[in-house]
């Protein structure tokens, strides 16, 4: 590989991972509730960090000759980079959702906002009505 | 064999779909006198039945740039697991689910062999069977 094939794979591979994570930082901005918010944050690391390790990875092929340490690395690091980002988005929305956090109000539609058939929503600080009796003791 | 082949093709529509997922969102920032997004949470009754199927599909959701599960139900005897997916470019409900069971027909053909024939139950007809508005 010489040496303008190396510097333009390092070139377009970094630049492009790069920008993408800001534009993605940007994109947060431009959203409203925190799902949306962890929900475009994933170009930065679903394939902005990929591309980064691209380019080390490039760099390294050319600085210092193939190896299949490196290769391994590099592969390890890129699945595990996709798995770790999608695990964790999972956790991060599921925490979100959980905690009770507000959802943008353009919401629509929200299936999450009305309650699955058969559920029992009870307000336990209504005032009580005099029970009925009932056939179970 | 067959497994394997729809198993490649699948890593290759995930690829695929992240990059264009990432292009939608980055293009989106330069279109000015548009609504940046449009969020909606979906609800997606699932035709995965083992644990390894749910939790692979739940992750290529996430991993998609635009789709994200934000909640998960578990099946019962007469109701098959649900995905709440929040979903912020889509035009419709009608297409972003679309969009989930073109996936969850792929990942299948790559863990079962074969796609599943039949099509899953429609928000709107489970809604019927259940009675709720």
């Amino acid at each position: 590989m010489n040496d303008a094939v190396a510097i333009t794979l390092v070139g377009v591979f970094g630049i492009t991972g790069s920008l993408l994570m800001l534009f993605s930082a940007i994109a947060m901005f431009r959203v409203r509730d925190a799902l949306s918010r962890i929900n475009v944050f994933s170009p930065a690391t679903g394939l902005g960090m990929p591309l980064i390790v691209a380019a080390a990875y490039v760099y390294d092929l050319h600085a210092e000759g193939f190896s299949w340490g490196s290769l391994l690395m590099a592969v390890v690091a890129v699945l595990c980079l996709i798995i770790v980002s999608s695990v964790g988005s999972n956790t991060l929305s599921r925490a979100s959702v959980l905690s009770g956090q507000p959802v943008y109000r353009k919401t629509v539609p929200n299936r999450l906002a009305s309650p699955p058939a058969g559920a029992v929503d009870e307000d336990p600080d209504a005032p009580k009505e005099p029970e009925e009796p009932t056939g179970r003791s | 064999m067959m497994r394997l082949v729809h198993g490649i093709s699948y890593i290759a529509y995930i690829w695929w779909a992240i990059i264009t997922g990432s292009a939608t969102i980055v293009s989106r920032l330069f279109l000015p006198g548009r609504q940046y997004a449009q969020p909606m949470i979906v609800e997606v009754p699932l035709r995965c039945v083992t644990d390894l199927e749910v939790s692979l599909f739940a992750s290529s959701i996430t991993i998609t740039p635009g789709t994200l599960v934000a909640a998960i139900a578990a099946g019962t005897s007469t109701q098959p697991p649900v995905l709440f997916v929040h979903a912020l470019f889509d035009d419709s409900e009608e297409s972003a689910l679309e969009g989930l069971y073109d996936m969850e027909s792929r990942l299948l053909a790559m863990t079962r062999g074969r796609a599943p024939t039949a099509a899953a139950n429609t928000v709107t007809e489970v809604e019927q069977e259940e009675g709720r508005p």
